[in-house]
């Protein structure tokens, strides 16, 4: 039973990895050969076919990860804590990943690395901070069902900001940073809409690859740790 | 014609990505490392005490 599930977790992470290997070079070949300059900002914009779909992945893993910790204060099953976890730990790498890249469109576009009067740019940078701080108290409780009570709740609340984050944006009617989805549409044209999608799929594969064999990354140091406990008191 | 520093900013872009992801690798094999180092020291704990036995 146990090896077929292991098995089926391997297949998982494995088909997870090929779909990526098919998404990733297609995504890019459709970025560099397939989609026009933009008219407005040029050769420049072809950044937001990467930034913006990490940046979907960044909230897409956040929202996964407080779902398994709302799971897991519903069910009070601890794998859950991991299943909440590691999302969030991905979540921060596909973040920082998001303002580095944001950065370099910012100073192609705007001449500035950064800029603070941008709703949107703000927002994102208060909700990769929360997450970060996710980590210092995770690792400032001992291990076991209070800190993964604690990780719980913090995790829940954090994703309480990612729709502010959004409606901020559209209340604000920030002038600066692009907003390409709004609620009467895609603000772009169907070649470029279509690469967005593949290329969007790509992260979305990729982050649920890095997913997949991290989880097992920990389940194996788990038993592991299980199987030495076991050796040194028999010894 | 292109904008030469558009071309150098869309290079770095995902010439990070790249970099991010291969380091994630990287970081996947130190760990992969450890596990092993871990179950030689299991290994040796149970020779040490099948051969006591």
């Amino acid at each position: 039973m146990r090896d077929r599930t292991t098995a089926a977790r391997l297949d998982r992470a494995t088909c997870a990895a090929l779909v990526t290997a098919v998404l990733m070079p297609v995504a890019l070949g459709l970025i560099f050969f397939y989609v026009p300059n933009d008219a407005d900002q040029g050769f420049s914009q072809r950044i937001f076919y990467f930034h913006v779909p990490i940046a979907m992945t960044t909230y897409a893993l956040f929202a996964w990860g407080a779902l398994n910790a709302a799971r897991y204060l519903w069910t009070g099953d601890l794998s859950l804590d991991l299943r909440s976890y590691v999302p969030m730990h991905l979540g921060v790498i596909f973040g920082t990943l998001t303002l580095v890249t944001g950065s370099f469109w910012a100073k192609v576009s705007w001449g500035t690395w950064w800029y603070w009067g941008s709703t949107e740019l703000n927002t994102f940078l208060i909700i990769f901070l929360f997450y970060c701080a996710y980590f210092m108290l995770r690792f400032s409780v001992e291990p076991g069902a209070r800190r993964s009570r604690y990780s719980a709740v913090y995790a829940l609340l954090g994703v309480g900001l990612i729709p502010l984050s959004v409606l901020a944006v559209r209340i604000a009617q920030d002038a600066l940073h692009p907003i390409v989805f709004r609620s009467n549409g895609v603000n772009m044209d169907g070649s470029m809409f279509l690469t967005f999608c593949v290329a969007l799929a790509a992260m979305l594969s990729l982050a649920v690859s890095m997913y997949l064999v991290e989880m097992r990354g920990k389940r194996v140091d788990e038993r592991l740790a299980q199987l030495r406990r076991l050796a040194q008191e028999a010894a | 014609m292109i904008d030469e520093s558009a071309v150098r900013s869309v290079a770095a872009v995902y010439g990070i990505a790249w970099v991010a992801t291969l380091a994630y690798v990287v970081i996947l094999n130190a760990k992969l490392g450890r596990i092993e180092r871990q179950l030689d020291e299991l290994a040796g704990i149970l020779e040490a005490r099948s051969g006591d036995g």
